[in-house]
């Protein structure tokens, strides 16, 4: 399973914006398939930025992405060709997920699908209606999304970035701000989609989680990185500092 | 520069720096246009199954739900203009003017103008607002993440719906003043026929009236539409920043329709002569 990178930075800098001086320089990354990666850091270091870029939704300072070993342009969203390609990687932003505040819950889940296959909206929800009932959010499917709690906006979110099946998921500090009972979900379905879940199909879908805390993660988490004063610290597989994998990324603050 | 003179000096560099800016702000909506027609181009028939329930859904909130009130201002301006006049030109013995008067005021210049201001007033602004929010609160950047282009899922459907409904509002406008026009001649007693009326009408017409109608009713829904979506939609904004893009929207727009009528006017009167 664990052959080519699915996704790499390669000398990159991550900027929070274009020109402006980046917060983290030359970094290399390689994301190995099935890999689940927890990168931690304090409010400011980094981590959204980092995570957009891996992204593609923000341009590298210098260097390199590739997913998949093909190099990733800004304009990927926008290149009718290579809409296979960016389905292949998810992204779940923090602080409510952006959900899109004008659809239903259900809607959210369904308008992804519904672009890319040219299904009817009422036929992709039809399609999302497992991954509503997995994620808990049947109650709530006709509720516009923008007026259900911060907590469900995340799952929605989620739900979202899943319903095109990525193969690698990228989530911004997912758990942040929410109650330990949500936080104890997140872990267990977290878990089974790294190992495979009924969501997936039964395949393994590689995750990087940011996080401000490693600790609810530390049993989790199989790879660990640390953003830290403009550079990284890795540790593996644990959240023990101490602990560094080189050969896995490499960067200079 | 000599102290005299210095009010001078600051007076040419302010003027300068506000001509630069506007320079500046028309290039940028022309871009955004360039881009969103290459995007209406190569993207067209991709995902139709979202795009055109969303252009049915712009053009009947730009449109069918803007009817009544430009019902209101169609028959008003029917029987502030084409009335008051018939029953004028009637005191003064050349009623048979009324048709090149309802052409030139009414068909060339006033509907396609009042039906843009009025979809301009309704659903410009409320663009602006709702792009505008949907960009500071990063639903754009989520679309990008879910390969969705937010020109050809948010823009297109806006511009087409809200280009489409100016040209067939207009079209609407146009008949109620028309009509109104007409009941105030018969209800202030002024002797002339419908037949004659609208014969009148349709001897002043030619036929260049009726694709240059289309094409600036077309150009001035297109324009309308196109500031309103590069306002909320084209630069990083805040949500404290959407009030301010939407009064932006409105003067743009406002002097953008002027220009075009005024280089529409120049095109009447070169086709005409």
């Amino acid at each position: 399973m664990k052959d080519a990178p699915v996704i790499e930075l390669l000398h990159a800098g991550i900027a929070r914006e274009p020109g402006a001086e980046p917060l983290l320089s030359d970094v290399s990354w390689h994301v190995l398939a099935g890999d689940f990666w927890v990168v931690t850091g304090s409010h400011g270091t980094g981590k959204s930025a980092l995570l957009e870029t891996m992204a593609g939704l923000r341009p590298c300072d210098g260097g390199e992405l590739r997913w998949f070993g093909e190099p990733v342009a800004l304009s990927l969203a926008k290149d009718s060709g290579r809409t296979a390609l960016r389905q292949r990687v998810g992204l779940v932003f923090e602080g409510g997920g952006r959900v899109f505040s004008q659809l239903s819950v259900a809607e959210n889940l369904a308008l992804p699908v519904s672009y890319h296959t040219g299904c009817s909206l009422e036929e992709a929800l039809d399609r999302t209606a497992a991954l509503r009932t997995t994620l808990e959010l049947d109650r709530l499917a006709a509720a516009p999304a923008g007026r259900v709690g911060r907590a469900w906006m995340q799952r929605v979110a989620l739900g979202r970035a899943l319903a095109l099946a990525p193969e690698v998921l990228l989530l911004d500090n997912p758990v942040a701000g929410l109650d330990p009972s949500q936080v104890r979900w997140w872990q267990a379905f977290l878990t089974a989609l790294s190992a495979g879940n009924a969501v997936t199909g039964g395949k393994s879908t590689t995750l990087i989680v940011t996080a401000d805390d490693a600790r609810p993660w530390a049993d989790i988490g199989r790879q660990f990185a640390e953003v830290r004063a403009r550079s990284w610290k890795v540790v593996d597989g644990s959240a023990d500092p101490g602990l560094s994998r080189p050969a896995v990324i490499q960067a200079r603050g | 520069m000599l102290a005299p003179f210095r009010w001078l000096d600051e007076l040419a560099g302010r003027l300068g720096r506000w001509v630069l800016g506007k320079v500046d702000t028309v290039r940028q909506i022309s871009a955004f246009t360039l881009i969103t027609l290459g995007v209406a181009v190569t993207q067209f028939g991709r995902a139709p199954q979202v795009v055109r329930p969303l252009i049915r859904h712009h053009l009947v909130r730009s449109g069918i739900r803007l009817l009544p009130i430009i019902a209101f201002i169609g028959s008003a301006l029917g029987l502030l203009i084409i009335g008051q006049t018939l029953r004028l030109l009637y005191q003064v013995g050349q009623e048979d003017l009324i048709g090149s008067l309802v052409v030139t005021v009414i068909v060339r210049e006033l509907a396609p103008l009042s039906a843009a201001l009025v979809v301009l007033a309704r659903v410009g602004t409320s663009t602006v607002v709702e792009l505008g929010t949907s960009r500071a609160l990063g639903e754009v950047e989520a679309l990008e993440a879910l390969g969705i282009d937010p020109i050809h899922y948010l823009v297109v459907p806006r511009v087409l719906g809200i280009t489409v409904a100016v040209f067939a509002l207009t079209v609407y406008l146009l008949l109620f003043a028309l009509v109104s026009g007409w009941l105030v001649s018969v209800i202030t007693q002024v002797p002339l026929s419908l037949d004659n009326y609208l014969a009148q009408i349709a001897q002043a017409l030619r036929w260049q009236d009726f694709p240059l109608l289309a094409i600036k009713s077309l150009t001035l829904g297109g324009v309308g539409a196109l500031i309103a979506c590069y306002q909320g939609l084209a630069r990083p904004l805040r949500l404290e920043d959407v009030p301010g893009a939407a009064a932006r929207t409105v003067s743009e727009s406002l002097v953008a329709f002027l220009v075009l009528d005024a280089a529409f006017l120049a095109l009447q009167l070169l086709t005409f002569s």
